[in-house]
């Protein structure tokens, strides 16, 4: 019985193209912003992140102290629960990363004495609150001449001031990109509504009939919703079929500007399943919104 | 209650706001009865039949169908009501985007009547009625009286034990209204039970059969079949 449901939704759809036209491109616009704001979110999240766990902290141990007391400040860092990923960098070690990032130029390479480099303890924080606290306790350590960041952004002369600032504007991109979304959806609503509403007005003979033959509720209103469920399905696909062409497009110049971050889901198989995470996602907003449209249309007409 | 009776009518009366359609009428109709409705515009007709689909309630009185009294039906009730009353329109009623088995077969889809029952059923409808050949016809490529045929076939696949007809040779030509006639006493010879409401005194007249005749709301004749 559903089969021949779906077969009157899709006539009501081909009796009156435009106002199909109207109803799936509105959903388009919606879903397309969706899905695009969808990437952004995870792009941001992913700097973020990036930010939050990259080494951040590098402590210089001076160049007299030997292999065994620089264990024994990596141990002391291993049992403080607010650091995380300590890696101790040898003196040879630190030639050798020299030598390779000056490959270019093999030179420089030579001209240098492993004596200059010191080793170094590198680590990252677990929350960024508390940076500046283990950057001052290790600096007060013997051992350690210096110690520096690796994240440094804009003016901000404190690493915790630079993360804030990060991740003050992802709050505010997360803010603003579901406010834009939320707008879009209850506009797609109305306008689900309004069209609902027309296609009932139109079909007000026929529903009559259909009544006085003995036709339930259900029976009546099942092909509308089903419609609208069309509209919202169409529109989706659409939308999110024309997003992802664009961020298909636009994916070299984004992995060469953000270079190692993964701003995107690495490898085709992760990024079609993050992209078709979001169609599932927008396809359930989809239904609701018609759901609600088409009932809000139908209880409304039929008052 | 009459075991035999289809539908009773009981002191019933019906009142839209000052005006009163329908005043303190009974009569009762027995099962493979074929009765004419007539009265001139106004009589109460039409409301007499919209009381029998449940399109609304009478303000007093009982109203009776095979035994079950739809007076006191629940709103959720009706459609089941009038899934087993086949009912025929002055304006045929056909959905103009469907064709005409299409049209049929919607009654069997609202009466959810099995898919694979449909062909079957229809086929055999439109045999009784004459348009095998019009199946596949949209409403707007027949004649008047093909149309109302149509109607008439939506009614009967349900194969419904009572069927009301309002003024269905309203908008017909004599040929086509006595074919019409000639099929309705067809279909209650095979044992339907038939309410017809008209206001053609030569259909009447033809027919020889039982008159209800209304006048301002009330029954001022009921004929027996002669």
């Amino acid at each position: 019985m559903i089969k021949n449901h779906i077969k009157t939704s899709f006539q009501s759809i081909r009796r009156s193209p435009f106002q199909a036209l109207a109803a799936v491109m509105v959903l388009s616009v919606t879903f397309f912003v969706a899905t695009l704001i969808g990437v952004v979110l995870y792009g941001s999240s992913q700097i973020l992140h990036e930010f939050e766990t990259r080494p951040q902290v590098i402590a210089f141990i001076k160049k007299d102290v030997s292999g065994e007391k620089q264990n024994e400040l990596k141990q002391k860092l291993e049992q403080d629960t607010r650091i995380r990923d300590i890696k101790l960098v040898t003196r040879e070690e630190a030639v050798e990363i020299y030598k390779d990032a000056t490959s270019d130029n093999p030179l420089l390479g030579e001209l240098v004495s492993p004596a200059i480099f010191p080793a170094s303890l590198e680590f990252s924080v677990e929350d960024l609150s508390f940076a500046q606290s283990v950057i001052d306790e290790i600096k007060s350590n013997d051992i350690v001449d210096s110690v520096s960041y690796t994240a440094s952004l804009g003016g901000e002369s404190e690493l915790g001031a630079v993360l804030e600032r990060l991740k003050n504007v992802t709050y505010y991109v997360r803010v603003a990109s579901l406010a834009a979304v939320a707008v879009l959806a209850f506009t797609s609503l109305l306008v689900l509504m309004v069209v609902v509403g027309m296609r009932i007005q139109t079909r007000r003979g026929e529903i009559e009939t259909l009544s006085l033959i003995g036709a339930t509720k259900g029976f009546i209103r099942l092909p509308i919703m089903l419609e609208a469920i069309n509209y919202a399905i169409m529109g989706t696909f659409v939308g999110w079929t024309l997003a992802i062409t664009v961020v298909f497009y636009s994916t070299p110049s984004i992995i060469s500007y953000f270079g190692n971050i993964e701003v995107l889901p690495s490898g085709a198989a992760a990024l079609f399943q993050f992209l078709g995470m979001i169609l599932l996602g927008e396809l359930a907003v989809a239904v609701i919104i018609a759901l609600t449209g088409s009932l809000i249309a139908i209880s409304r007409a039929f008052k | 209650m009459n075991k035999t009776s289809m539908v009773e009518f009981k002191n019933v009366s019906k009142s839209f706001g000052p005006i009163q359609a329908l005043k303190d009428i009974t009569f009762n109709i027995q099962e493979g009865e074929f009765v004419f409705i007539s009265g001139a515009s106004g009589a109460g007709k039409t409301t007499i039949l919209r009381l029998l689909i449940g399109q609304f309630k009478p303000t007093s009185g009982e109203i009776i169908i095979d035994g079950t009294p739809i007076h006191k039906m629940k709103k959720s009730a009706v459609p089941r009501l009038r899934q087993s009353i086949g009912t025929v329109y002055q304006d045929y009623r056909l959905l103009p985007e469907r064709t005409i088995r299409e049209n049929i077969e919607v009654a069997l889809a609202v009466k959810s009547v099995p898919e694979k029952e449909w062909r079957e059923r229809v086929d055999q409808v439109l045999n009784v009625v004459g348009l095998k050949d019009r199946a596949n016809l949209f409403p707007a490529q027949i004649s008047g009286g093909e149309l109302q045929r149509a109607s008439l076939a939506r009614a009967l696949v349900i194969n419904p034990k009572l069927i009301l007809a309002d003024e269905p040779t309203g908008n017909l030509d004599w040929k086509n209204a006595e074919s019409m006639l000639e099929l309705f006493e067809k279909i209650n010879k095979e044992g339907k039970t038939l309410i017809v409401t008209t206001h053609n005194q030569a259909i009447l007249v033809k027919s020889k059969k039982r008159i209800i005749e209304l006048e301002d709301g009330k029954i001022i004749h009921d004929q027996k079949s002669h």
